[in-house]
């Protein structure tokens, strides 16, 4: 990693007696994709608003958090000047429509007419938005919307984009789309700042990411190392209910882990064998045998139950 | 990379300001007419039958003293409109300063660029009236043509007022207390309508304490050319009071858009 561009050391934020982030510390480096998981509720968006200022930590004396070598609490604007953030909302001027959308936010950024012109112009075309131009932002389906906000946080050619849950509700096509336009940012140079709870989003995209629970890191790694060094290679998922009940009280081989909660037991293993064994006497259709990945990593950490937040 | 230099404090409340002007110019005719149409319907409600009844009011023909009442409430409604219900619109259901602070503006840019715009639409909606008033000579063009000023001050008054009670209302209905309870009593009772010395005396004291009665003073004086030296401290209550309640509004809305 080259010299890190954001740094975060025992960060603490509470709600009241909810305790938001608690002392969380990370660092990311230039170009880096940096990916933020954990159910809802866990904090990320919250840690996201610290880092450009529209949320406040706790004032502790370990507490640092540099941005750009900036503090939050003493230099919002040169933090926001140079980052762009695409918000969990929209939060899209509905009383203008996508040209003007974009030429308010050059202003904030004090970009000449023209620059911002041309800046435009060549936005929408990189996120297949140009025959919307004139549009009222009602008329776009959630998926322009989507690309139209993260049109307007790169705007001003940012240094870094922070993305609060990019994709959630679009479809694939659009999902793929993203995904292909952040990697051609992150080619650029761009250090992008991602939380999501897709899991194969944090996959595709993310060089690092870090798994938060209640506030705090569970895990943080490179996504392939993380699951090779937490979970078993294989899973095997029950999902008939009948075949469910036969197997939730069945031995289990040595080499095998289950998970026996809430309803279906789940089956991990390093050995596909193993497991196939286990499938033997049901039918097609009844289970579902496949390699991990990071959800069942993250299920594994931060349990299968719904906690009060989510 | 961006080669720009941070914007600013001047360009950041322009900004501000500037989306406010692109959403209001959007629609032109709705939004430009009304001002005009406004004062003219009222003038020819008064003019065609209460003026008939009453003649003079203050030493003044009653529709010169009612008109130069008006260029202050049309300032004060619309700003007290964009800063209520136009602010916890934006603030609450669009979300669109959550998106504007995410750009490099701060909680303060914000809500004094909110109160300049109000203060421009005090400015354009009393100029309005002044237009109509003059066209058909209610009031010669004389000093007159300052009151638009006033109604400036008046829109930057209550758009600072109008933001610290939206830093209270957590449900918009709650605005119509502050339209009934404040505004609508100050229409009738700070000069606007009848002179305050015809107030029972001890209402009188009260009457001096609400804010539109010293922009109605002043637009008054700049109607008839007639000045006091104590107009002065009317000019003083409006931009005191503007310092008071527009930073109060900015502590109070950054703690709500701030967390």
């Amino acid at each position: 990693m080259t010299k890190s561009i954001i740094t975060v050391e025992h960060l603490h934020k509470s709600y009241g007696d909810l305790k938001a982030v608690d002392d969380l510390s990370f660092s990311i480096g230039h170009a880096e994709c940096f990916g933020f998981l954990g159910p809802n509720g866990a904090g990320k968006s919250t840690l996201m608003r610290i880092l450009y200022g529209t949320a406040e930590r706790e004032l502790r004396p370990e507490t640092k958090v540099d941005v750009f070598g900036f503090d939050p609490l003493s230099h919002e604007l040169d933090i926001k000047f140079l980052s762009g953030v695409v918000p969990q909302e929209n939060n899209l001027d509905e009383e203008l429509n996508v040209n003007q959308n974009l030429l308010v936010y050059s202003k904030f950024y004090g970009m000449r007419s023209r620059e911002a012109g041309e800046r435009i112009t060549s936005l929408l075309e990189f996120f297949e938005l140009s025959d919307k131009r004139k549009a009222k932002i009602r008329e776009l389906s959630g998926g322009m919307k989507r690309r139209l906000t993260i049109a307007r946080a790169l705007l001003h050619t940012p240094r870094l984009l922070i993305l609060d849950e990019p994709t959630t509700g679009l479809d694939p096509q659009v999902r793929h789309l993203i995904w292909e336009k952040l990697r051609d940012l992150k080619k650029e140079g761009l250090t992008v700042l991602i939380t999501t709870h897709y899991m194969d989003e944090a996959f595709q995209l993310c060089d690092r990411i870090l798994i938060m629970d209640k506030g705090r890191k569970a895990m943080e790694g490179p996504p392939q190392e993380l699951l090779d060094r937490n979970i078993e290679q294989y899973v095997l998922e029950i999902v008939s209910a009948d075949a469910a009940k036969a197997l939730s009280s069945a031995q289990v081989p040595d080499g095998v882990r289950v998970d026996r909660s809430p309803e279906r037991p789940v089956f991990y293993s390093n050995e596909a064998h193993l497991l196939r064994r286990i499938s033997k006497g049901l039918g097609h259709g009844e289970y579902h045998l496949r390699e991990s990945n990071l959800e069942d990593l993250f299920l594994k950490l931060t349990g299968r139950e719904l906690n009060e937040l989510q | 990379m961006n080669s720009n230099r941070l914007p600013s404090l001047g360009h950041r409340l322009y900004s501000v300001w500037f989306r406010h002007v692109l959403v209001y110019t959007r629609n032109i005719i709705s939004n430009g007419l009304p001002p005009f149409m406004d004062p003219l319907i009222f003038l020819a409600g008064v003019g065609l039958g209460l003026g008939k009844y009453i003649v003079s009011m203050d030493d003044l023909p009653y529709i010169q003293f009612l008109a130069s009442g008006l260029l202050v409430t049309s300032a004060m409604y619309t700003s007290a409109f964009e800063c209520t219900y136009g602010t916890f619109i934006r603030l609450e259901f669009d979300k669109v300063y959550d998106g504007m602070l995410a750009a490099p503006i701060t909680t303060s840019d914000l809500i004094v660029g909110e109160i300049l715009w109000a203060g421009t639409k005090g400015l354009f909606f009393s100029f309005a009236v002044l237009i109509m008033i003059s066209i058909f000579g209610v009031i010669p063009l004389s000093t007159s043509v300052f009151a638009p000023f006033v109604g400036f001050l008046t829109g930057v008054m209550f758009g600072a007022l109008s933001l610290l009670i939206t830093s209270f209302v957590r449900t918009i209905n709650h605005f119509s207390f502050y339209f009934t309870g404040v505004l609508s009593p100050m229409f009738f009772f700070c000069g606007v309508v009848f002179p305050m010395s015809n107030l029972p005396r001890f209402i009188q004291p009260l009457a001096w304490v609400m804010p539109l009665s010293h922009p109605v003073v002043l637009a008054r004086a700049l109607c008839t050319g007639r000045f006091h030296a104590w107009h002065l401290l009317s000019l003083l209550y409006i931009l005191a009071l503007t310092a008071v309640t527009g930073a109060f509004a900015v502590r109070r809305l950054r703690k709500r858009l701030v967390q």
